[in-house]
């Protein structure tokens, strides 16, 4: 009885708030890693003051600054708000976002997984997509039209963007034969990453992922041009800071699903060479740290493209925003399944990766390779 | 005729997804580019050479003539003068010497009228001394009379830098001042 009670409840709550802390210390420190990458990307250098009188060095002192000025604020409730739904707004998307720590796999099993679910990736996508409730909720209590354009807009573009989400996914399922993350990463350290074989669900993944987030291709919600800063307008000081908490964590959880479904987890090989499962745990905890290790760089890489992609692409307008999700990659998700099954039904798996890596050596050369004159002047005569 | 004439499109540009990383390319090469952020009290510009930047005084070039305070167009150039009488071999000469030489230049619009009608060359109060650091926290600090015209440029300049090191700085400053005198 004692045994069962350290095993299924005891232990998983210990792993559950380590990872969360250590979740949230990177949340703290994301804010400060997007604005001076961001400032980077557009030739300046971002916050590089705060902490220097104590000899903080590259401005560091910002992810201490921005969490006690949020706390310090003045917290202002708008008089004509309804409240309670004001109040639920900024902690519903908050949960969930926290809640699925304890369901994704950040090393080697057992030790490294707070509780192994053989549903768990259906678990998660449940409890990521109840975010949008928060954000409706909040843009409505707000009672300021501009929240609630921005919440329905959400709700929209979150609705449209769940259905390639999802139908992405399918496709690594189909090959891997099963829905808990540990499988799918052991099975991926078997034959390659399912980035080569599934490279156009990944592609579906990583453009529906940012939509599911708000980020800023598709950050309509929060569009500051047309919506003031939508469904978050009328918040302030902690309760902005929760919407924000919820943005990052929700950023993390994608960026570790995609890190699990696609690129190899916490391994480090292919066809089983190089550092996998097995290899990991012969060398002990250490072995599992080394792991976590590089589940957690993987996860880093993903937060950068997450910002390398908000530092490169233009807002959507409303409607292209709908086109691309219904008309393109709702279709090119299907096909995606389609041909999938096809490949699997004759029983010719290893040819997608050919394929996949076809597809990668194609674009990188188009990518790179020497271009030709882009236009030419031709004078006017006389 | 169009001025400007575009290569033909190629197949491979009706690729939504070519264009999209081009951007991405674009953007990771702007990443590694040197940035043009100049972090100030560390790092300085030097003006150009004909920069208008604060006053400058030399007590030994000047002839006490009242030129410049009578082309000073808000009047704010003070100068008081005494006649001395200067034993040189058989003459006696009378000799201008300067009492009183002030600026007020809180209210200076920085226009070197002043130093245009400097009639000595070369020129006893001039503007071009590349600086730019003139803010102070009371307006009467802006009140510069002879001495701090001619030596204002030996105060410490802001290095930004946290106190006891500016204390330090401040003390290698004197300690070079010292040895210059």
């Amino acid at each position: 009885m004692n045994h069962a009670l350290m095993h299924y409840l005891v232990w998983p709550l210990i792993k559950f708030l380590i990872a969360f802390v250590i979740v949230q210390a990177i949340v703290a420190a994301m804010n400060w890693i997007e604005r001076r990458l961001l400032g980077l990307f557009q030739a300046r250098l971002g916050p590089n003051r705060v902490g220097r009188e104590w000899r903080i060095p590259w401005g560091l002192g910002q992810i201490i600054a921005d969490p006690v000025k949020f706390l310090l604020k003045e917290d202002i409730v708008p008089s004509s708000a309804e409240k309670v739904a004001y109040y639920l707004g900024p902690m519903l998307p908050l949960i969930p976002a926290f809640v699925v720590f304890c369901l994704i796999p950040f090393g080697p099993p057992p030790t490294f997984i707070a509780a192994r679910v053989n549903v768990g990736l259906l678990l998660i996508l449940a409890l990521t997509s109840t975010g949008v409730y928060g954000i409706i909720l909040g843009g409505w209590a707000s009672n300021n039209k501009y929240s609630l354009m921005g919440g329905l807009r959400s709700a929209a573009q979150m609705v449209s963007y769940e259905v390639p989400f999802g139908l992405s996914i399918v496709g690594v399922l189909m090959i891997c034969g099963s829905l808990d993350l540990v499988t799918i990463v052991r099975y991926q350290e078997i034959n390659a990453w399912n980035f080569l074989p599934q490279i156009v669900a990944c592609f579906i993944f990583l453009v529906s992922m940012n939509a599911e987030n708000n980020r800023t291709p598709f950050d309509l919600p929060e569009a500051e041009s047309e919506l003031v800063a939508g469904y978050h307008t009328e918040y302030s000081a902690m309760k902005f800071a929760f919407f924000m908490l919820a943005e990052f964590s929700m950023m993390i959880v994608n960026s570790c699903l995609i890190v699990t479904l696609f690129f190899g987890g916490w391994t480090l090989g292919m066809f089983g060479l190089g550092l996998t499962t097995d290899v990991l745990a012969k060398m002990g905890f250490m072995g599992g740290l080394l792991g976590t290790l590089i589940f957690a760089t993987k996860v880093m890489m993903f937060m950068l493209v997450y910002i390398w992609i908000r530092a490169t692409f233009p807002r959507y307008r409303f409607d292209q925003l709908m086109d691309l999700g219904w008309k393109f990659m709702i279709p090119l998700a299907l096909a995606n399944i389609f041909v999938t099954a096809i490949f699997i039904l004759a029983g010719q798996e290893r040819l997608m990766y050919w394929i996949g890596l076809g597809a990668i050596a194609v674009t990188a050369f188009y990518l790179f390779k020497p271009r030709r004159a882009v236009q030419k002047v031709i004078h006017a005569a006389g | 005729m169009p001025l400007v004439e575009y290569s033909k499109p190629r197949w491979s540009d009706k690729f939504l997804i070519l264009d999209l990383l081009e951007g991405l390319k674009t953007t990771m090469r702007e990443l590694f580019k040197p940035k043009v952020t100049v972090r100030y009290p560390e790092e300085r510009m030097e003006p150009h050479d004909r920069f208008r930047g604060m006053f400058k005084f030399s007590y030994d070039r000047c002839i006490a003539c009242k030129l410049c305070a009578v082309a000073c167009p808000i009047d704010i150039i003070y100068i008081d003068v005494h006649d001395e009488i200067i034993q040189e071999g058989e003459k006696k000469k009378k000799v201008k010497v300067l009492d009183r030489y002030d600026i007020d230049v809180k209210r200076c619009m920085f226009c070197a009228l002043c130093e245009e009608a400097c009639p000595t060359k070369p020129k006893s109060i001039w503007l071009t001394t590349k600086t730019y650091e003139l803010a102070t926290y009371d307006r009467n600090d802006l009140y510069f009379n002879m001495q701090e015209l001619e030596y204002w440029d030996e105060r410490p300049q802001y290095t930004g830098l946290p106190e006891d090191d500016q204390k330090k700085q401040i003390d290698g400053q004197k300690q070079i001042a010292g040895d210059v005198q």
